[in-house]
């Protein structure tokens, strides 16, 4: 199997707030980018040669991967191949219409001596085995298999959600958009198993596309010709589509049966770079309560229901709730900040006042100084 | 064969088993232990060679040496997977002529004396493996040059009560050696050997071939190549190191080293942060029923109890109404419910039983503990005090 990631452009600014960096890099979990539950997950089954079709922004996705070393995928064959956006024709101007990576994909897929696809969405977050869903797919005699999950979704997520209708035999019979007050429905997670001549005639004439227009799309005009089996995910799983998700679901795992469904769940790790970051240190006044504390951080204050990237700096007599802070944010002395996200590298002066809502939280942009 | 030149390289040496660490050493060669909460100590002096530019070491490896070699791997957790020199590790081998252990510290050289000319190096750095400290080894070799060395020893002033648990020496006003006393009685000065050594690699090399005819020598650095050194007139210069640097070859030692982090987080700065091989474990989560203070904790933790003035590696678990203080914890431990451990330092995967007191506090004068997970005290203890 090859493993091939769509990702889509981020809707507003990003998952992780951020106006310049695409949706796949953002945070989760205090040092995980979106992205590597993906690639865990393609590592976890065994997949070892994965295509990457990338949009706009992207440059922190391939600092991130880089050869692809921490999750196993340095290799001599396989591994990690991007497919960034380039001009078809190198005499063209800058404002000439980009050369769709789809196509070259194609190619690459054809000339793979592996027959099968699992596509993935990386702004998707689960720990699964394909390798089930793979031994599904053949018993089934499927054309498509698309794993989905029951679950209930939040209101802001409706409109970046893609819903399957499923027949009693478990084909899918129709894909659309959520339907409003509802409560649990057969959510998509954006993954998909095929064989690559499927995929190929699914997505000819394609310069380039996102998950969301795959799905919502090409498959939704195939269902008549393409028998679509769906195969259903019992996890925990989060779709981070926007600031209001991103922030939900960070704050979701704090709860133990969902961070144990995502980490180790069966042996299954999740990689992501490493930093060497120094273990992080409390001091004599630190209170500290239901939060995530990467390494490499400083903790003198309080921190209540947050998440806290790598590097922090709290200091004594700050008192931080229900946040989620990015690396390298320096939060002052009496500083207090209820429902914030702060991207990297913010600086919260000292008795700085900031509170968002939880349905509403206020995001602080990189670099900035409050 | 030479493979590449290299001006410097370096012979760590990591084949002792530490017995004063007793059963932490047990499973482990000492440079494997854990230090810090997610560091071992074997990547202080790796990740001095790489920030100094020494990209060649030979880890001389002999007890315990499979959990060793793979840690250090291909070297790739220190940017030492290169394509010439990196990390090698080289435990004693058989060669057509004879097998042998590493007798001494001298001898393991003296037996890698191909592997050191495949590189036809002009300097060889001799590292010991059970040293807390950051160093530019550059610098001492620049001195080493500067000064038209055979052998150049780096020095820390030790307070002089302690100075007769070291190797001492004593030297002229241009820092040049003229006595080298190994723990001296009554010790004339308190410039302590660090045990760690430039050496002109030829001059060394006819020592080594020297000694290793004599019959009456223990094959040993301190104790015979440099006496020997200094009797024949060699050029043996101390260079003297003002920063930290601690000895960890005790229980009490490993145990105040890793305090002395809270006091001074000294293992980063920008542009010398200790590099090790991490465990990539989710970051650690504190539960709404659990407390810390003055304490290093590192990934995986799950912490639903209390902690203080403590270090813990990565994956430990603190379960709830446990209480742990004044504690050095080693990877994936478990204090299970309403345990108290105090003053003790925990070895891989010990797990202290619910109910269980481990450990009798500083205060009320205890002494430091360590409980491994074949301690078979803390089982019959439950409910109850544990030795």
């Amino acid at each position: 199997m090859i493993g091939f990631c769509l990702s889509d452009p981020h809707p507003d600014r990003a998952g992780d707030g951020s106006p310049i960096r695409t949706l796949s890099a953002a945070r989760f979990y205090g040092r995980y980018r979106l992205v590597d539950f993906m690639l865990s997950n393609m590592v976890n089954s065994k997949i070892f040669s994965i295509a990457m079709i990338l949009n706009s922004h992207y440059q922190s996705l391939i600092e991130h991967i880089g050869m692809g070393k921490e999750w196993d995928l340095a290799r001599k064959s396989g591994g990690v191949t991007f497919f960034p956006p380039y001009y078809a024709d190198e005499r063209r101007s800058v404002n000439s219409e980009l050369d769709g990576p789809l196509q070259r994909a194609a190619v690459f897929l054809s000339e793979k001596k592996e027959d099968y696809v699992v596509l993935a969405d990386s702004s998707v977050v689960y720990n699964m085995n394909y390798r089930t869903a793979f031994e599904a797919h053949r018993k089934s005699g499927a054309d498509v298999t698309a794993i989905y999950t029951k679950k209930s979704i939040m209101p802001g997520e409706r409109e970046n959600t893609v819903v399957f209708t499923i027949s009693e035999e478990g084909q899918v019979t129709g894909i659309g958009q959520a339907p409003l007050n509802t409560d649990t429905i057969n959510v998509s997670l954006g993954a998909y198993i095929m064989h690559k001549r499927t995929f190929i005639q699914l997505t000819a004439g394609e310069r380039n596309c996102g998950m969301f227009r795959f799905s919502r799309v090409l498959l939704a005009d195939a269902l008549e010709r393409l028998n679509v089996q769906a195969y259903e995910f019992k996890g925990y799983s989060a779709h981070i589509c926007s600031v209001e998700t991103f922030f939900h679901y960070n704050l979701d795992v704090l709860d133990i049966d969902k961070r144990n469904s995502l980490f180790d769940f069966e042996g299954r790790r999740i990689f992501t770079n490493i930093w060497d970051s120094l273990p992080t240190k409390y001091g004599k006044q630190a209170d500290i309560k239901n939060s995530i504390v990467a390494d490499g951080c400083r903790i003198e204050g309080t921190v209540i229901n947050s998440v806290i990237c790598r590097n922090v700096k709290i200091a004594a007599g700050a008192v931080v709730k229900n946040c989620v802070l990015q690396d390298d944010t320096i939060v002052e002395n009496g500083a207090s900040l209820d429902c914030i996200i702060t991207d990297r590298s913010v600086k919260i002066s000292e008795n700085r006042k900031m509170i968002g809502y939880r349905t509403y939280p206020v995001y602080i942009e990189r670099g900035r100084v409050i | 064969m030479i493979t590449e030149r290299k001006e410097c390289i370096a012979m760590l040496l990591a084949g002792g088993r530490g017995s004063r660490l007793k059963a932490l050493t047990e499973q482990v060669a000492k440079p494997a232990v854990t230090f810090g909460g997610k560091y071992k100590i074997i990547d202080f002096p790796l990740t001095n060679c790489v920030r100094s530019g020494i990209d060649t070491v030979g880890v001389m490896t002999q007890y315990q040496p499979l959990l060793l070699h793979d840690y250090i791997g291909k070297g790739q957790h220190w940017d030492l997977d290169r394509l010439h020199g990196g990390v090698s590790s080289l435990p004693p081998h058989s060669k057509p002529d004879s097998t042998a252990w590493y007798s001494g510290t001298a001898n393991a050289v003296y037996q890698n004396q191909n592997f050191i000319d495949n590189f036809a190096p002009e300097y060889v750095l001799v590292l010991a493996g059970d040293h807390v400290y950051k160093m530019n080894y550059n610098t001492m070799l620049d001195y080493h040059k500067s000064v038209d060395a055979a052998c150049t020893i780096a020095v820390i002033e030790v307070p002089m009560k302690d100075a007769s648990r070291f190797g001492i020496l004593n030297t002229a006003p241009d820092d040049s050696v003229v006595e080298f006393e190994e723990k001296p009685e009554n010790p004339k000065n308190n410039l302590a050997s660090m045990g760690i050594y430039i050496f002109s690699w030829h001059i060394l090399k006819e020592y080594l071939n020297k000694d290793e005819q004599d019959p009456n020598s223990k094959h040993d650095f301190g104790g015979d190549i440099l006496p020997t050194m200094l009797k024949d007139g060699q050029r043996l210069f101390a260079y003297r190191f003002d920063g930290y640097w601690k000895d960890v070859g005790t229980e009490e030692s490993l145990w105040q080293a890793n305090m002395d982090l809270l006091d001074d987080l000294h293992l980063g700065f920008e542009d010398w942060h200790i590099l090790s091989k991490s465990a990539g474990r989710p970051p650690h989560y504190i539960a709404p029923t659990g407390s810390i203070k003055s304490t290093l904790i590192t990934e995986g933790c799950e912490i639903y109890g209390s902690v203080e003035n403590s270090i813990l590696s990565g994956g430990v678990i603190v379960e709830e109404g446990a209480v742990v203080k004044d504690c050095v914890i080693m990877e994936n431990s478990r204090i299970c419910k309403n345990a108290t451990v105090t003053y003790s330092i925990l070895d891989e995967d010990t797990v202290i039983p619910e109910g269980v007191t481990a450990g009798v506090s500083r205060e009320d004068g205890g002494k430091l503990n360590v409980y491994s997970q074949h301690d078979t005290s803390l089982e019959t203890t439950k409910g109850g005090q544990a030795k």
